[in-house]
């Protein structure tokens, strides 16, 4: 019998552990990416990785109150099952990545030190310095290094993934291109791993790396993958404004006791170390006594946003608020922040140690994302729970498979057989909003727990009698042919015309896509602007069918690979805009001032995007997993809900 | 496309079998016994210039530079006739030497000067030890050949080194004649301020980095700390290099051979000064 | 509700907004093909970075004479100096052209930025290299803790915070490849077959002491260090510390080389007494 392989697209967190797993059980793997897998998104993530910890353990938190944060601060739309799964795994996760040699920052006696993070009152967030996800990527790097020097992996480098080769419903392999070459192939295999990460790029400019274009998920929707809550974008509420890219200021500043604040006056004009206490209006800490300056970033977020937008007092007048850590020990903040205040050096010139930052919120991150499905675990109890309270017993503890069922294959598989969705490509874990350093741990999870998952689709489903590697070659011949041509029509259009025409220019058209998306689809939303937007999205597809490249060549064609994605955004960029129109309430980081309330009768269920073959987008919801958790007003004991611009305000009345 | 480490190649030559000891090598005996015997050198040469104190008290007769060049000849002799096996170990030296530059060259060659672009200091010191390193070879060659191995057609004025006469024949050698500075002199006296110059910087400069090679300087601390100690050494030894080579041009041929003469050995004073200016100019 | 796109925070000394800078850039279209200068003109934001400038370029790509060229081709992620990938040669000087700002680089009216490909590198096209021989090196020296295998088994070695803290500088290199490009020991080297014997670079040295720190680590350090004493290893470094110079994460490489110098003598004795 012909042996089996596995395909994972995307080296990011997700991507790497998923290969090691896969690897590690036996099956060869073949790993593709864009970039060198050292260079994926994942080393941007600065904050930190979350799980429950022996020390927030004697003070009374436990990995269901992790569980039930990250509900909560999901605002009750994710399915509840995987994430109690993960919360339960994320201990042995942080025990994992120490023995693979991860430098978490410790305490004077050698235990994991732990920091403050969004969303949560314990300490229960790890780290190392303030570039985790670095640290984490390069620990899995090595390991999937080692598993291709004992010939366990093959990297397909600088390769770009194209589309799944999908034969009678079952996804067989995937069609690629080297970037440099420029050869399309076609590459077999008995399950493939959508580990793809982000699309921060249809927003132009965010915290995102250039390669989250979101273009390789886009493809798979095209081709019939579900795409759920495509509405749920993530802005960061600090990041650094920048001409390029919006750097993130990681909310680790504000574990770390960073203060925001802007001048009570609007337009003053003094230098910040020249207002008086009294004269500063520390917003966020003022309306959340109890969690201040660490609320979840959709609140933060909107606050920011209301006091620079809606009240002009953003700093001199701009967008734009302090973050302020100057009155922390500098060497403190050198040693847990270091990573991030040289960025902000870096790239504006100011000393964060001695002078309040200038941030502004940010696209970050994306909630939605592949549609997937999982098989529950054993924990069922006959009615959902409230909401649970600190130092109050767990329910159960977090033995493996109370959530998920370990190794069901059909855990974080899309609706088509052997095509999975691993990390921040898929929508499993966050909901309406993700909790800081939640991501990272829904990354590694997916590798470890569900790679096992497709280990055993392999031995027991449908490739066990019927590899990949002994079908007919038709349908690889011609997903090959059909990406062939459509190379060959965008190149083509170099001979017809001059590029300089900004209707027709590519780079023009992603600008003005990411500029729609970020002024449509972000912090408010209204009915009419997303209708709006999606009358631009239809205007810009139409000019990208007229497109012209300025670059014919046959040989590591750069702005060939930008456009030919911009035309996979663009249809992403519809299921998001129409997700969110079809999302008629306000929920996490959705928030409509048409529709300002929560309304779980009718929403609080997943928005599933199809796209049918003539590239049409249709929006459906599906009832969600809510049976271990009630829902309940999600206010994070807001104070003053009088100037509140967000939709947690009516909840809170009530509640 | 993959990364993958294909099986390591076979070993090829033997340069490359043994690659870890040959490095060490090369490293060590720069240190011993080249860098040993440089500093006894140069020590017992600088001492035409302080050699009178070295007399304590005997000759009061000599003035600072004759006592100088007394104390010298009585150096030199002993070194001739004390040190056992003399020239077994000259041999180990040559060899050593011969080495040590051999696979210098193949090293150094091994490298791609980028000076231009990155003009830092350790950058210079790298370029720089390579480039005394060639120096060092040509100028050590010439030293050892004219007035160790007699090939006087290299010495203008065609002067033999004598044992017996070690400060004045030296001097002769470099001035270009037993009369005093000829034009050939001078190019000589230039390449000898050169070549010290330059074995002396390649010596301290290659001690400093034997310290990292060997692993006894890690942290930067320790390293920039050794790094002034070579310094000091490397000056001290640049003076006793350009001191003796000052004291060879401050000679006077003839009369310097008077005073080793009055110093000199068992055999007779006449004899030897009748030897002393065979190898004047044709 | 419209949102306005932010405004860019001001910068101390900023030069005044939109001037024009000209890029000199050494271009080439393939492997093999000759390299020739283009230069374009760029009006150059505030604050901004090479990479915004290069971004603005493939957007309309004509050079400062005027004539249409194809846009110029370039790697980079994640833009704020954690991924390595756009290191580049500017000016003369190997760096990451996302941290590198106009200001900086070109501070006068008039000044001209120039760009060339890492030198080091087989070229893919225009600034594009391939750096592969870099990841190469990291599996010669096996930069991997040797764990038993990603299922649970329980928490890892106990570690103080001076080693956690000397461990974590080596473990942010992002293997950009400056310290290679800077090296002069360190050359192209276009034939994979001669790899395991070239000269290895700082990085990987600097790699290799991480992980023989590491108690799991350390487990395989004689491979590691078999693999330094060997042609290309440790000893071909010549000291010129140009590496330390250059990286921009400000690893410690020239104390790894020491620390490595070190233990490959150890190692070396005790294999030859113990055969
Ligand atoms: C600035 C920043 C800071 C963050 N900080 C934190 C934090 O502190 N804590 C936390 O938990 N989360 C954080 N996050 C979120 C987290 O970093 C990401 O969600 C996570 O890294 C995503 O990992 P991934 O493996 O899913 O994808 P990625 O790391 O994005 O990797 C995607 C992979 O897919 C490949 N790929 C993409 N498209 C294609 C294609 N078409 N063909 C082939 N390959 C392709 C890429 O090359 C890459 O290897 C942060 C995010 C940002 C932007
Ligand atoms: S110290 Fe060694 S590795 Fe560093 S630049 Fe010099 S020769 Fe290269
Ligand atoms: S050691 Fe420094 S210069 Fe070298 S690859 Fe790593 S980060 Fe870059
Ligand atoms: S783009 Fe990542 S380092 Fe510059």
């Amino acid at each position: 019998m012909s042996q089996h392989r596995v395909i994972v697209v995307g080296g990011g967190l997700a991507g790497l552990a998923a290969a090691a797993r896969v690897a590690e059980a036996g099956l060869p793997v073949d790993l593709f990416s864009v970039v060198p897998v050292k260079r994926s998104h994942s080393v941007c993530a600065q904050g930190g990785i979350n799980a429950c910890n022996d020390v927030a353990r004697q003070q009374g938190y436990s990995e269901y109150e992790h569980f039930d944060e990250t509900i909560y601060g999901g605002d009750f739309l994710a399915d509840q099952h995987p994430v109690l799964e993960m919360t339960n795994t994320a201990p042995r996760i942080i025990d994992l990545l120490d023995r693979m040699g991860v430098p978490f920052n410790r305490t004077h006696e050698g235990y994991r030190d732990l920091r403050l993070f969004g969303g949560s009152l314990f300490k229960r967030t790890h780290f190392a310095g303030a570039t985790t996800g670095q640290q984490l990527i390069y620990a899995l790097d090595e390991q999937v290094r080692r598993c291709e020097s004992e010939g366990k992996v093959a990297k397909y480098e600088f390769w770009e993934f194209l589309r799944p080769v999908v034969r009678e419903g079952r996804c067989v392999g995937i069609v690629a291109q080297d970037m440099r070459t420029m050869q399309v192939r076609a590459f077999r295999a008995d399950a493939v791993v959508m580990a793809t990460g982000g699309c921060g790029m249809v927003f132009g400019k965010s915290t995102n790396s250039v390669i989250c274009t979101g273009a390789a998920a886009a493809r798979c929707y095209r081709d019939g993958v579900w795409y759920a809550n495509p509405e749920m974008i993530q802005v960061h509420p600090t990041a650094i404004p920048g001409a390029d890219k919006l750097r993130l200021m990681s909310e680790s500043a504000r574990g770390e006791g960073g203060r925001v604040w802007v001048p009570r006056r609007p337009l003053d004009e003094r230098a910040p170390r020249d207002i008086p206490e009294s004269e500063r209006f520390y917003f966020l800490e003022e309306k959340y006594p109890a969690y201040g300056n660490i609320v979840p970033r959709d609140i933060a977020t909107r606050e920011i946003f209301d006091i620079c937008v809606n009240q002009g007092l953003g700093v001199n007048g701009g967008n734009q608020v302090y973050l302020d850590l100057t009155h922390k020990d500098p060497e403190v903040l050198s040693r847990k922040l270091g990573g991030i205040l040289e960025i902000y050096e870096k790239f504006v010139g100011d000393d964060p140690r001695s002078t309040p930052m200038k941030i502004f919120p940010a696209v970050h991150y994306s909630m939605g994302g592949l549609w997937t499905q999982f098989t529950r675990g054993s924990y069922a109890p006959a009615t959902p729970l409230p909401k649970h309270r600190s130092a109050s017993p767990p329910p159960i503890d977090a033995r493996p498979g109370q959530g998920m069922l370990p190794g069901a294959p059909n855990n974080m598989m899309t609706n088509v057989p052997g095509l999975y969705a691993f990390g921040e490509v898929n929508y499993a874990y966050h909901g309406a909003n993700r909790l800081g350093a939640n991501a990272l741990l829904s990354c590694i999870f997916d590798g470890l727990f569900c790679g096992a998952s497709v280990v055993n689709f392999i031995r027991n489903d449908a490739p066990a009698g019927n590899p990949a590697a002994d079908l007919p070659p038709a349908e690889f011949d011609a997903g090959e042919k059909r990406e062939r041509e459509r190379m060959n029509a965008l190149l083509g259009t170099v001979a017809d015309g001059r590029p300089d025409e900004p209707a027709t220019n590519p780079y023009a058209i992603g600008k003005e896509l990411g500029d729609e998306m970020t002024a449509a689809c972000t912090v408010v939303r209204t009915g009419p602007r997303l209708e709006q937007c999606l009358r631009r999205l239809g205007e810009l597809g139409e000019r990208f069918a007229r497109v012209k490249l300025a670059d014919a060549a046959a040989w590591s064609n750069q702005s060939f690979a930008y456009a030919r994605a911009i035309g996979d955004m663009l249809v992403l960029a519809q299921a998001i805009a129409r997700g969110a129109l079809e999302r008629r309430e306000s929920r996490g980081a959705h928030y409509r001032t048409d529709f300002p309330d929560r309304d779980d009768a009718t929403f609080m269920k997943a928005t599933v995007a199809r796209c049918d073959a003539r590239g049409v987008t249709s929006v459906a919801l599906d009832p969600i997993d809510a049976s271990l958790i009630q829902p309940t007003a999600r206010t994070y004991g807001k104070k003053d809900d009088r100037k509140d611009p967000g939709k947690a305000a009516p909840a809170a009345a009530r509640a | 496309m993959s990364a993958a480490s294909p099986p390591p190649a076979p070993p090829r030559g033997a340069l490359e079998r043994h690659h870890f000891l040959l490095r060490r090598l090369h490293s060590l005996t720069g240190i011993v016994p080249i860098g040993v015997f440089l500093v006894a050198h140069l020590v017992t040469n600088s001492s035409l210039i302080w050699g009178k104190a070295g007399l304590r008290g005997a000759h009061p007769e000599l003035g600072w530079l004759d006592g100088g060049i007394a104390y010298f000849a009585e150096e030199v002799r002993w070194i001739n006739t004390q040190v056992p096996h003399l020239l077994l170990v000259e041999i180990v030296l040559w060899v050593s030497i011969a080495f040590h530059a051999g696979l210098g060259v193949l090293y150094a060659r091994s490298g791609r000067n980028n000076v231009a672009r990155y003009a830092y200091g350790g950058n210079r010191r790298y370029a720089a030890q390579r480039l005394t390193g060639y120096v060092a070879i040509a100028f050590i060659f010439y030293h050892v050949a004219t007035l160790r191995w007699g090939w006087t057609f290299l010495v203008p004025g065609g002067t033999h080194w004598s044992a017996e006469f070690a400060g004045s024949t030296l001097a002769a050698a470099i001035k270009g004649g037993q009369a005093g500075w000829t034009l050939m002199g001078v190019g000589v006296a230039l390449l000898y301020f050169v070549g010290v110059s330059a074995t002396v910087f390649h010596f301290a400069n290659g001690l400093w980095t034997a310290a990292i090679t060997w692993g006894l300087t890690i942290s930067t601390g320790a390293q920039r700390r050794w790094g002034y100690a070579c310094l000091a050494m490397g000056a001290a030894l640049m003076l006793a290099g350009w001191s003796s080579l000052a004291g060879a041009l401050m000679m006077d041929p003839a009369s310097a051979a008077r005073v080793e003469a009055m110093v000199g050995a068992p055999a007779g004073p006449g004899a030897r000064q009748a030897d002393a200016p065979t190898h004047v100019a044709p | 509700m419209a949102y306005a796109p932010p405004p860019s925070v001001p910068r101390r000394g900023a030069a005044t907004p939109d001037r024009g800078v000209v890029f000199r850039i050494r271009r080439c279209d393939g492997p093999g093909k000759p390299s020739y200068w283009q230069e374009f003109e760029v009006a150059v934001p505030r604050n901004a970075n090479v990479i915004s400038c290069l971004q603005q370029i493939a957007a309309n790509p004509v050079t400062a004479g005027g004539a249409r060229t194809t846009p110029v081709v370039w790697d980079a992620g994640c833009l704020e100096e954690v991924c390595g990938a756009c290191t580049m040669v500017i000016n003369g000087r190997v760096r990451q052209s996302c941290s590198c700002l106009i200001d900086e680089c070109a501070p006068r009216e008039g000044d001209v930025v120039t760009l060339e490909p890492m030198g080091k590198f087989p070229v893919v096209r225009d600034l594009w290299v391939d750096r592969s021989r870099l990841f190469h090196g990291l599996a010669r020296v096996r930069a991997w803790v040797p764990i038993d295998g990603t299922y649970d088994l329980g928490s890892g070695p106990r570690e103080g915070p001076a080693t956690q803290a000397e461990r974590y500088v080596l473990s942010t290199c992002m293997s950009c490849g400056c310290c290679l490009e800077a090296c002069p020991q360190f050359n192209l080297e276009p034939d994979e077959g001669r790899w395991e014997t070239a000269f290895i670079g700082a990085h990987a040295i600097s790699q290799a002491r991480l992980f023989n720190e590491h108690p799991t680590g350390s487990q395989i350090k004689g491979e590691r260090l078999d693999a330094l004493m060997g042609p290309g290893g440790v000893s071909d470094c010549g000291n010129a510390q140009n590496c330390v110079k250059v990286c921009p994460k400000g690893i410690p490489l020239t104390e790894s080389i020491a620390a490595v110098g070190r233990s490959v003598i150890l190692h070396a004795i005790a294999r030859f007494f113990r055969g």
